[in-house]
């Protein structure tokens, strides 16, 4: 592996201002459960001198009860998210999807910023550059995008243009589920965005001097029901092929804002508004379920070998729906 | 079992184990010789490609760096069957094929310094498919494969096996009642991927002996394999613990070539450890495998006739296809016990990282092949695969053509009650319903159960030697080259010496893994450590005891034959008050050695059935392994858990997983490798471990010592095509394709119920 300096931060604000010392040429690591994979595979051309340990800044790791909403420090590792009491009763989607991803080592590295900032796993992108050389596309702002005419079992069925590589975090679509919000610092302001603004087909909408601080997750309504369902080639240190999450609020047997959020299916966390409106206002029955599954990959256009993920994706909201 | 033994069928701590867990067993990765360099390969970007130029001066003046080689300055070595691949070449034949060398002091300086190597190529057409390998002017990965086909087989002498003619298949096709035909793949090209990859250290002590150390499964094959491969260089090749090989660590040529030739240029000892993307990207994957032809078989399940053409994925090279092809044209007669046979093969080179030896050797990438044909014709006479496969196999009288060219006589066991056994134990006339029938349905789950067997020719394979030093200290030391490489067997060994010398199992050792100091040995390969290696160090630890007692039977007024020994001491049988110990027997300032060999035979197949029950959820896809039994008879156990460990083998590293999810996945145009990592290269993890039986009959097998037999390396091949068959019963449809991955589960199921999923 090449070799970088190493700096453990003591605060958000000695971050941003090495940022700024090192002009950018910086990595900034939590678990680094991916970034050392990044770094290892060199499967970027530019390669950071420093790389700054996040985790040393005090408080960081913490999850907190504040004024009807969640809040949760960046580098709070996934183990303690799965495993903490007012998360797996208040917000059990996101528990789920922190007990869902790789292994419990990976687990007890990996951290919720981290998680929601890592890179794609398109293999074409993901190519280990002393192979051969790294692979140029579209991602990497040269080239065309290698899974549209290539091994893309894995790749997006929706929203794909460019770039077919899917999100690969979890816990953003139970955040999505969640509607919650992300907090980014960067050396001028400080902003508070919705989950699903933070991601853009490319990745994250962060700028190279711009951190996540904290996610705030608003408390749900106590009628609410959540669900997390991630399919996979095998149940541990495995991606997600689909995940769906749901928040649907049930009155009377009647549904009521709805948030169904697919994960893995296109470069983003994809929001399915069209399942959400077939749901809203009626009862969860097998019509209506089955209405939702088909609206929700109503645009979905499959590339050569992904068109399975569709009946996954169906299957999936169907069984989330149905145990809602 | 009358034989009531002391160590032998009973669980005894096995020799390395703490070592092993405590962090203390040396893996090539914490071995450094003094002053050692580091080595790194420049790999290709191209799947084919011509060097036309290439500049070394900047990577020669980086710091650290003591020497970069390309094709125009390494040593005239050759490896490949025939010998054709050189150690660096000027044209390179995959994505990620060696370009140039580097040794300096860091491994970091050496991979820093691959990227100031300038290099120009001249791109050059690929082909990754074995038909655009053969398909007319299709580019020629060698000059001396012609239409990219190797024809020279010349791995067991003259007359090794490159086809099966036997009978008359005309007539075999005459007399079926049912015949069924077509092409189908088992191309998963899967690698096993044990946890360390391969890597060897090079130092040259004067200008022919070179010294090598590596973390690979048979110790002597860098000897005299290496040695033939490098003008005789006299080799001497130490191995340390290897963390797993499944066959394909045997060796390791190239990384042998690399560390040799930097250690030659340097005057310094160079190690080689790939790193894992190497490992999968550009050292050995399992052959692809494509059978097209057709079986013909009567009502009574008689196979009539067996023809069509085996073809072979070569990928760029490989020395060991021809032997792979050679065993599995055995094999497969041994699972199939047919009068005719037209069975021809092609060997094809393709523009990917090599083959080399894995677990199955030819037979799996075979039998997996045929058995969507084999199913069928089964399912046309509604036969019972169990009955099937007991009527077939080829039992005691049987004959066969093995890898040499010979016809032999089967003189091994019968195993119709291990299969027998399995069955009952699986539950298989509860769960069989017939052909495409499930076992059960529940909602979207639908169960189905499948079988597979092999069998494998190999138990006494090859040659082995083996010395035995007794000690005045009571204590015995086995001399034979035999690597650890996660099986065990060198505690087993120990047990069988300590049996025979009836000293405590820990006053028993082996000498390391070291062809300087150890006597020739094949290495375990096949399943051959049991009855082939074990052989040799009862008959040594039998011929040491021999000559102990000829030499104090004059003292203790006996003859040699009235002697026995118990805890290193010597007493006259029947009267033990006539007695001495090792000590004064001896004599501290002597040793006793004795001698013992193994010459193969071909003569004992062994065989293991597999049974598998699996449940198909139509609306994910996902396949799921619920229960594994397999059955087999080891004669007599050696050590119970060394045993249940290569059958519970059969799920991974290439095994029944390859039916499942394991592959190797290659982009079509460029030649990348596209899952070179854990993560994307699917392989089973502990969470996911299915129940899993092994029935072990204990039929004692006359010609060894303890009555044992081997059975380690059959337990992966039955499992792809016990897989398939499970699956198609339980959707009730013929599935054909490896590995059963979703996406090829939910096209089926939607064909069949008649949705399909329009793609852009």
């Amino acid at each position: 592996m090449k070799l970088f300096k190493h700096f453990d931060a003591e605060s958000i604000d000695h971050v941003l201002e090495m940022v700024t010392a090192t002009n950018g040429k910086t990595a900034l690591m939590a678990g680094g459960t991916d970034l050392m994979g990044v770094l290892k595979s060199e499967l970027l051309a530019a390669y950071p001198e420093v790389v700054i340990n996040l985790k040393t800044i005090a408080g960081l790791d913490t999850i907190k009860m504040v004024d009807q909403e969640c809040r949760i420090g960046a580098t709070t590792r996934l183990t303690d998210i799965a495993a903490s009491e007012p998360i797996q009763t208040t917000f059990p989607a996101l528990a789920a999807a922190a007990a869902s991803v790789g292994s419990p080592e990976l687990r007890n590295m990996g951290t919720i910023g981290g998680n929601l900032c890592q890179d794609t796993r398109c293999w074409y992108y993901r190519y280990p550059d002393k192979m051969g050389g790294r692979i140029p596309c579209y991602r990497k702002g040269k080239g065309p995008c290698h899974a549209i005419r290539g091994e893309n079992r894995y790749h997006a069925i929706l929203g794909g243009k460019k770039c077919y590589a899917v999100c690969p975090s979890d816990l953003a679509i139970a955040l999505g589920a969640l509607d919650a919000r992300v907090k980014v610092v960067g050396p001028t302001a400080e902003q508070m965005m919705p989950i699903l603004d933070f991601f853009n087909v490319l990745g994250t909408v962060l700028k190279p001097d711009e951190l996540v601080t904290e996610i705030r997750i608003p408390l749900p309504s106590k009628t609410a029901v959540q669900i997390f369902l991630k399919n996979r080639v095998r149940d541990a240190v495995d991606f997600a092929v689909v995940s769906v999450a749901v928040m649907v609020d049930q009155e009377e047997g009647v549904c009521r804002d709805a948030r169904i959020i697919l994960g893995a299916v296109a470069p983003t966390p994809y929001r399915a508004f069209a399942a959400e409106a077939a749901i809203n206002g009626k009862s969860l029955n097998e019509t209506h379920v089955a209405a939702a599954a088909e609206a929700a990959v109503k645009d979905a256009k499959p590339l050569s070998q992904n068109a399975y993920k569709i009946d996954i994706t169906k299957a999936l909201i169907h069984r989330a729906l149905l145990s809602s | 079992m009358t034989k009531k033994y002391r160590f032998i069928g009973k669980t005894t701590p096995r020799k390395d184990g703490v070592a092993i867990v405590t962090g203390k067993a040396d893996y090539i990765d914490d071995i450094h010789p003094v002053s050692m360099l580091h080595g790194k390969v420049l790999r290709s970007p191209h799947p084919h490609a011509n060097i036309t130029a290439i500049h070394t001066d900047k990577a020669k003046d980086a710091p650290g760096v003591r020497a970069v080689l390309t094709h125009a300055d390494v040593p005239p070595w050759m490896t490949g069957m025939p010998r054709h691949v050189k150690v660096l070449d000027q044209r390179v034949r995959f994505v990620g094929d060696a370009v140039a060398l580097v040794a300096a002091d860091t491994l970091e300086q050496a991979t820093a310094a691959l990227d100031l190597i300038e290099v120009t190529y001249e791109p050059l057409p690929a082909v990754f498919d074995m038909d655009a390998a053969l398909a007319p002017g299709a580019p020629q990965l060698h000059d001396i494969f012609p239409g990219n086909l190797v024809t020279d087989f010349p791995a067991f002498g003259p007359n090794t096996l490159s086809k099966v003619v036997r009978g008359d298949v005309e007539k075999g096709f005459e007399a079926a009642d049912f015949i069924s035909e077509g092409t189908f793949g088992y191309e998963n090209i899967a690698n096993p991927l044990p946890i360390e990859p391969p890597g060897v250290i090079a130092q040259w002590e004067d200008d022919q002996r070179l010294t090598v150390w590596s973390g690979t499964q048979s110790a002597s094959w860098h000897r005299w394999i290496m040695q033939s491969k490098m003008g005789f260089p006299d080799i001497r090749a130490i191995t340390t613990q290897c963390g797993g090989s499944f066959g394909s660590k045997n060796y390791a040529p190239q990384c042998l070539f690399y560390a040799s030739a930097l250690a030659k240029e340097t005057g310094r000892a160079v190690k080689v450890c790939y790193t894992k993307d190497e490992h999968f990207g550009a050292f050995v994957l399992r052959l692809g495998s494509r059978f097209c032809g057709k079986i013909g078989m009567k009502k009574d399940g008689t196979v009539t006739a067996v023809a069509g053409d085996w073809m072979v994925d070569n990928g760029a090279f490989s020395d060991m296809s021809q032997s792979q092809i050679a065993v599995g044209c055995g094999e497969a007669q041994l699972v199939l016990n047919c009068e005719n046979w037209n069975l021809t093969t092609k060997l094809v080179c393709t523009n990917r990282c090599p083959s080399g030896v894995i677990r199955g050797f030819g037979g799996q990438e075979l039998e997996s092949a045929f058995a969507p044909i084999l199913a069928d014709v089964m399912a046309k006479a509604q036969l019972d695969p169990v009955e099937f496969f007991k009527k077939n196999y080829v039992k005691p009288g049987g004959k066969y053509i093995w890898r040499e060219g010979n016809l032999w006589t089967c003189r091994g066991k019968d195993y119709t009650d291990a299969m027998e056994k399995g069955a009952v134990s699986f539950g298989w006339k509860d769960k069989w319903n017939g052909w495409l029938v499930p076992t059960a349905v529940e909602g979207s789950k639908r169960t189905g159960v499948g079988i597979g067997i092999h069998g494998n020719a190999d138990v006494g394979e090859d040659d082995s030697e083996a010395y035995i030093r007794l000690n005045a200290d009571g204590t015995a030391t086995i001399h034979a080259s035999v690597s650890e490489s996660g099986m065990g067997q060198r505690s087993s060994l120990c047990k069988m010496a300590a049996e025979v010398l009836q000293l405590p199992l820990e006053k028993v050792h082996m000498t390391p893994p070291d062809t300087l100091v150890n006597p020739f040995d094949f290495g375990l390969v096949g399943s051959r450590g049991t009855y082939a290696v074990g052989s040799a160090v009862i008959n040594a630890a039998e011929d040491a005891l021999k000559k102990l007692f000829e030499r104090v039977a004059p003292e203790l007024q006996a003859q040699p034959e009235d002697l026995d020994t118990l805890d290193a001491r010597i007493f006259v049988k029947g009267k033990p008050e006539q007695a001495m110990g090792w000590g004064r027997a001896i004599g501290i300032m002597r040793s006793v050695t004795g001698y013992g060999e193994f010459k193969s035979d071909y003569s004992v197949p062994n065989f293991l059935a597999l049974f598998v029950e699996v449940e198909v959820d139509t609306q994910t896809g996902a396949v799921k392994i619920k229960r594994v039994v397999t059955s087999t008879d080891a004669g007599q156990i050696i050590d119970p858990p060394s045993l249940n460990g290569q059958l519970y083998g059969a799920l991974g590293s290439a095994g029944l997983d390859t039916a499942v999810f394991e592959e190797t996945i290659i982009d079509k145009k460029s030649g990348h490798m596209l899952n070179m990592n854990m993560c994307d290269y699917k392989w089973r993890t502990f969470n996911e471990l299915p129940e899993f039986e092994n029935v072990i009959l204990e039929t004692p097998f006359p010609t060894h010592r303890f009555k044992a037999i081997g059975v380690g390396e059959i337990s992966t091949s039955p499992g792809p095509g016990a897989v398939l068959m499970a699956v198609s019963n339980a959707m009730g449809q013929h599935m054909t394709d490896y590995p059963l991955t979703p996406d090829r589960i939910l096209k089926v199921w939607g064909e069949k119920k008649g949705i399909k999923n329009e793609t852009v």
